[in-house]
């Protein structure tokens, strides 16, 4: 009702007094406030507690802001040195995952079949007594390695040991390794003796005076302190160079931006590697006393020209001379980004981080401000008491871990060794799946084979908040409890700025969800597991925390986090490179021991078939893989992906910006509808869609059929020889527009090295 | 007197959104649109191309909030009665009495406030507003003209705007552009743009910085290039459901709305010190 003069009356109101209060004092930063909590609008006045977020796997340092007992909002910790108060959209959103009504709420068994999305609540105890019952019944039916666990994040590492325990050799395959960071973290590894990317990143952007992005896409890609690290480099004057098929976030940034063909990378960085050793623009000093194979390095790339590389990049000569000498000139102080996502094109991917960490060696940017630097080690104590306890897992003679890829072993058994096992059977059969942390059926490429797997399982579970394809796929779902509402881990972080917290809960646990930890500890006791005997889980968090001498009491007075001084940096002269050799290896003679390149070189990908243009896709800023489509307020920001398409091919096929299309790829799979984004920020030779969209699941009601999915379109996988990891960049797509198929013309001509895709139709 | 200004820094802005997320979740902002169609939201981040511009291919953002105008369109269609409200300078405590609707100009802060318990909800504020700055919440018992407010009420607790705080980026910067060594009146130095074209020209506080091409793209894009036209019906509607004495007083100004120019507020000083 309208403003009358009864209405202004009622204006003493709490309320009103406190707004007029507000009124007054309106732009004084310091002045405190006299009001009370409870009168304060907005978050203001809000029980603050401090945890650890989960919306992606960085997990920055958070506080949760509770009135009335919900969680209102959630700001960064104002004394983490990574992320202060802040918080990306989707640290900011963790309150919709909370509050969303399509949330996992019960323990449900299924009742169609498998996908169709029929269920039945049950009760924790008939749950776990199911789940427990076929892990037994497949166990001695077909042996321990018929079982495997597929698992990512914080949930996932408490039931981890239940699998461990029961003697399979696949109680951990992580697609965050396989499908994932894999070759980098490899090539890292044995390059310069740590995986400077993985869970966490030695990459000290903050410091550089010149940084090369390869395909990295920072700022589409969020993880805060990175973010931050990366602007702080800017903002200093750093020069950046980034190389990418399609104008990302950073190319707008760019002092040179290279749009390089797709899948020639190595071509670019091996005439880099020649041209830096033919003008002798190394570090000479580091390069003496800290690398090994220098010469075998030179003698191997000698041949990789610019103007070779020029062509088969379809870029400039002048460019990639003036971006090599911008990165050369900040030298030591230059920052070669070494990369996350690195499953691209199966062959020559550990190679093409080997050539970037050998860039990074060339330059000495080893330890130094502005290069890689090494991490320092924040150690609590352990908890046995959160722990099963482990059982000797032996592996068969044929194993889905040892033996078929030289290297993968370390990492857990191979993700798509693993499906196709599930399928064929073979080296022996696969029939139950726990699934913990990570939507399998986007997440693993051609989910036509994942759940054709599923299929052939005698049984599948998996854990969750939100029920996206692979709980529509599984036969018992858990509901787990959001990252707000439980214990879990200490969080340590050992990279520039070294910190200590803990994730506790900010809010009670709704519905039925429970703990991680619960959930292991109650599924233990019934599969006779010993371990998980901590009573309450703030023991295990007191047990960690004695090796840094807090308890939960103390580091809560603290503010929830402490930190520590970071040791990041070394004199060249006493710097110790951690691999066998202790040296850089710029040749890897344990990949030579293998039968594998010990040095990089150029294997070309196929190029797309006549008629298709590649699939290339990446981050959005507002989404975490598959997880986050149906969170209101992300969903509100963008419910759907867009397919970048170049300006010129939709021109020629008479496609407008916003127009829905659909694709098929080279194997006939057709995706959702999605609408284009017609932009000359893409080469012709490809088009672009964030991941993530499409969601198959009619239980996640925002999400659901909402853009279209990159995994759906990936049906032609590469292995890399080294781990077994798969490529997703080896997919290809016309575009189908009013139910016509539309070819696409080919406008940058392939040289004679590449070869074309052949389609195989049956 | 002050006035506070944000600048957003597109040389820092990533386009990540957690500004406009941050300010959802502060004020309980809805999601979705009203019922006339407007995106309900206080604080938005548009993605701009990538796309062609003279200085080169950009992709940038256009992070948007209301600009709390120098001359704001939205202050003078406002049909709820007029009262006297007394201000006073946070820094000076010097007050100042002015007659004003449901919505104002502070006089001393230079923000643009909305009187939620005397709101019509009419939304002819919404309708006027270049920049689509306003929407009408209607989540609650009734319906309320809805906006950013610089967060002053953060301000008065010694905070930052919610989204200057969650910045990941740093790229918002909040302060007063009359304060010569604030760092919003040093960014307006090196050149920090408004969002004006010839038609639109009611002195936004939100300022741009950044590279030629992506402030060419920004105002190609985002710059509103008229001035919208007060809705008539709207404001009738509003006129009806007040009294009769009300209505007739008002009539005069109605008769006007059709060819609205925003003028300053009419105010009375008050000098003296409370």
């Amino acid at each position: 009702m309208g403003m009358n003069r009864r209405d202004f009356l009622k204006c003493s109101t709490a309320t009103c007094a406190a707004l007029a209060a507000l009124e007054m004092k309106g732009g004084n930063f310091l002045r405190p406030s006299k009001a009370i909590a409870a009168d304060l609008p907005g978050s203001l006045g809000a029980k603050e507690v401090t945890s650890v977020c989960e919306m992606c796997f960085w997990r920055c340092p958070i506080v949760g802001k509770v009135k009335d007992g919900k969680v209102v909002k959630i700001e960064g910790n104002p004394k983490s040195p990574v992320n202060g108060p802040r918080v990306c959209a989707r640290g900011n959103s963790g309150v919709q995952l909370v509050y969303d009504p399509d949330r996992v709420k019960y323990p449900m068994k299924r009742m169609g079949a498998r996908g169709e999305g029929k269920w039945a609540k049950i009760s924790w105890d008939e749950a776990l007594d199911e789940i427990a019952h076929n892990i037994q019944a497949v166990k001695k039916k077909y042996g321990p390695h018929a079982l495997a666990y597929f698992d990512h994040g914080a949930s996932a590492e408490n039931m981890r040991g239940i699998f461990e325990a029961m003697g399979t050799e696949n109680y951990t395959s992580e697609p965050a390794f396989f499908q994932c960071v894999g070759p980098a973290a490899l090539a890292y590894l044995n390059t310069v003796g740590y995986i400077t990317t993985g869970t966490r990143q030695y990459n000290d952007m903050g410091h550089a005076k010149a940084m090369l992005l390869v395909g990295s896409h920072i700022g589409e890609n969020i993880h805060v302190s990175h973010v931050r690290e990366y602007i702080q480099g800017l903002s200093s004057g750093a020069k950046l160079v980034v190389v990418d098929p399609r104008f990302s976030a950073p190319a707008n940034k760019a002092d040179i931006y290279l749009p390089i063909r797709p899948g020639t990378d190595n071509a670019l960085l091996l005439a880099w590697i020649n041209y830096v050793i033919q003008h002798k623009l190394y570090n000479k000093e580091f390069v003496a006393n800290h690398c090994q194979g220098f010469d075998e390095l030179k003698a191997a790339t000698k041949d990789y020209s610019m103007d070779w590389a020029a062509r088969i990049c379809d870029l400039k000569v002048g460019d990639m001379k003036a971006a090599i000498e911008v990165l050369a000139k900040a030298s030591p102080h230059v920052n070669i980004h070494p990369g996350r996502h690195s499953t691209w094109y199966g062959k020559g991917d550990v190679g093409r981080h080997q050539s970037l960490a050998i860039l990074t060696a060339l330059f000495g940017a080893v330890a130094v401000p502005g290069g890689i630097y090494l991490p320092t080690p924040v150690k609590p104590s352990k908890a046995e008491c959160a722990e099963a306890k482990a059982a000797e897992v032996e592996s068969p003679a044929a194993s889905l871990k040892e033996g078929k890829y030289p290297f993968s072993s370390p990492f857990g058994s191979v993700t798509a060794d693993v499906i196709q096992a599930m399928i064929t059977g073979k080296p022996y059969p696969v029939k139950l799946l726990g699934v913990n942390g990570v939507n399998i059926i986007q997440t693993i490429p051609n989910p036509y084979d994942t759940m054709k797997a599923i299929n052939n399982l005698d049984f599948i579970f998996c854990e969750e908040m939100m029920a996206g394809e692979t709980a529509v796929w599984s036969d018992i779902v858990l509901p787990g409890a959001v990252y707000l509402e439980r214990y879990d881990d200490v969080h340590t972080y050992d990279g520039l700025t070294p910190y200590l917290t803990v994730r506790q809960p900010v809010v009670p646990a709704l519905y039925e969800a429970k703990s991680p930890y619960w959930i292991a500890k109650n599924l233990a006791k019934r599969l006779d597991i010993k371990g998980y005997t901590c009573e309450k889980e703030e023991d295990f968090i007191n047990e960690m925390l004695k090796g840094a001498g807090l308890t939960l009491e103390t580091l809560r007075e603290k503010g929830g986090i402490v930190t520590y001084p970071g040791n990041p940096y070394r004199d060249p002269k006493k710097l110790e490179i951690k691999t066998d050799s202790g040296k850089v290896n710029l040749s890897i003679k344990e990949f030579a021991d293998a039968k594998l390149d010990a040095m990089p070189k150029f294997e070309p990908t196929p190029a797309p078939p006549k008629g298709y243009t590649r699939l290339i896709y990446g981050r959005s800023p507002i989404h975490t893989f598959s997880r986050t489509m149906n969170n209101a307020w992300l969903h509100n920001e963008e419910p759907e992906n867009r397919l970048w398409l170049n300006t010129e091919i939709a021109k020629r096929l008479g496609i407008a910006d916003g127009e829905a299309v659909v694709l098929e790829n080279q194997d006939g799979k057709r995706s959702l509808p999605i609408k284009v984004l017609v932009t000359p920020g893409i080469r012709p030779d490809a088009v672009y869609m964030a991941h993530g969209f499409g969601s198959r699941s009619p239980l996640l009601s925002r999400a659901y059929q909402k853009g279209a999915a990159d995994g759906f379109m990936m049906t032609n996988l590469v292995a890399d020889p080294f781990i077994g990891a798969t490529s997703k960049r080896t997919n290809f797509v016309r575009i189908i527009k009013d139910n016509k198929v539309l070819d696409i013309p080919e406008l940058r001509p392939v040289p004679k090295e590449i070869p074309y895709f052949e389609i195989k139709r049956a | 007197m002050s006035q506070y200004v944000m600048v957003i820094d597109l040389n820092r802005c990533v386009g990540c959104h957690a500004c406009a997320i941050a300010c959802r979740a502060e004020w309980q902002v809805p999601t979705g649109q009203d019922s006339s169609k407007r995106d309900q939201r206080r604080n938005w981040v548009k993605r701009l191309g990538p796309a062609e511009t003279r200085h080169g291919l950009s992709y940038t953002f256009y992070p948007g909030l209301c600009n709390h105008c120098d001359r704001p369109a939205c202050v003078a269609v406002c049909p709820a009665d007029k009262v006297e409200k007394t201000f006073t300078d946070a820094k000076t405590g010097k007050t100042k009495k002015m007659t004003v609707a449901a919505t104002w100009k502070d006089p001393f802060n230079g923000t643009v406030q909305i009187d939620k318990e005397r709101c019509l909800g009419c939304g002819a504020c919404a309708d006027a507003c270049p920049y689509g700055a306003r929407y009408v919440n209607e989540t609650g018992e009734a319906p309320k003209a809805d906006k950013c407010t610089f967060c002053v009420e953060r301000l008065a607790q010694g905070l930052q705007p919610a989204c200057v705080q969650t910045c990941i980026a740093d790229a918002r910067i909040f302060g007063d552009i009359n304060d010569p060594h604030s760092a919003v009146a040093k960014y307006v130095k090196k050149g920090a743009i408004r969002l004006e074209s010839s038609a639109v020209k009611i002195g936004p506080n939100v300022r741009y910085f950044g590279k030629k091409k992506d402030l060419e793209l920004l105002n190609a894009t985002s710059t509103p290039k008229t001035m919208p036209q007060a809705n008539l019906r709207r404001i009738m509607m509003a006129q009806a459901i007040k009294s009769t004495t009300q209505q007739a007083k008002n009539l005069g100004l109605l008769g006007l709305a059709g060819a609205l120019v925003v003028k300053g507020l009419q105010s009375e000083e008050d000098d003296s010190k409370e």
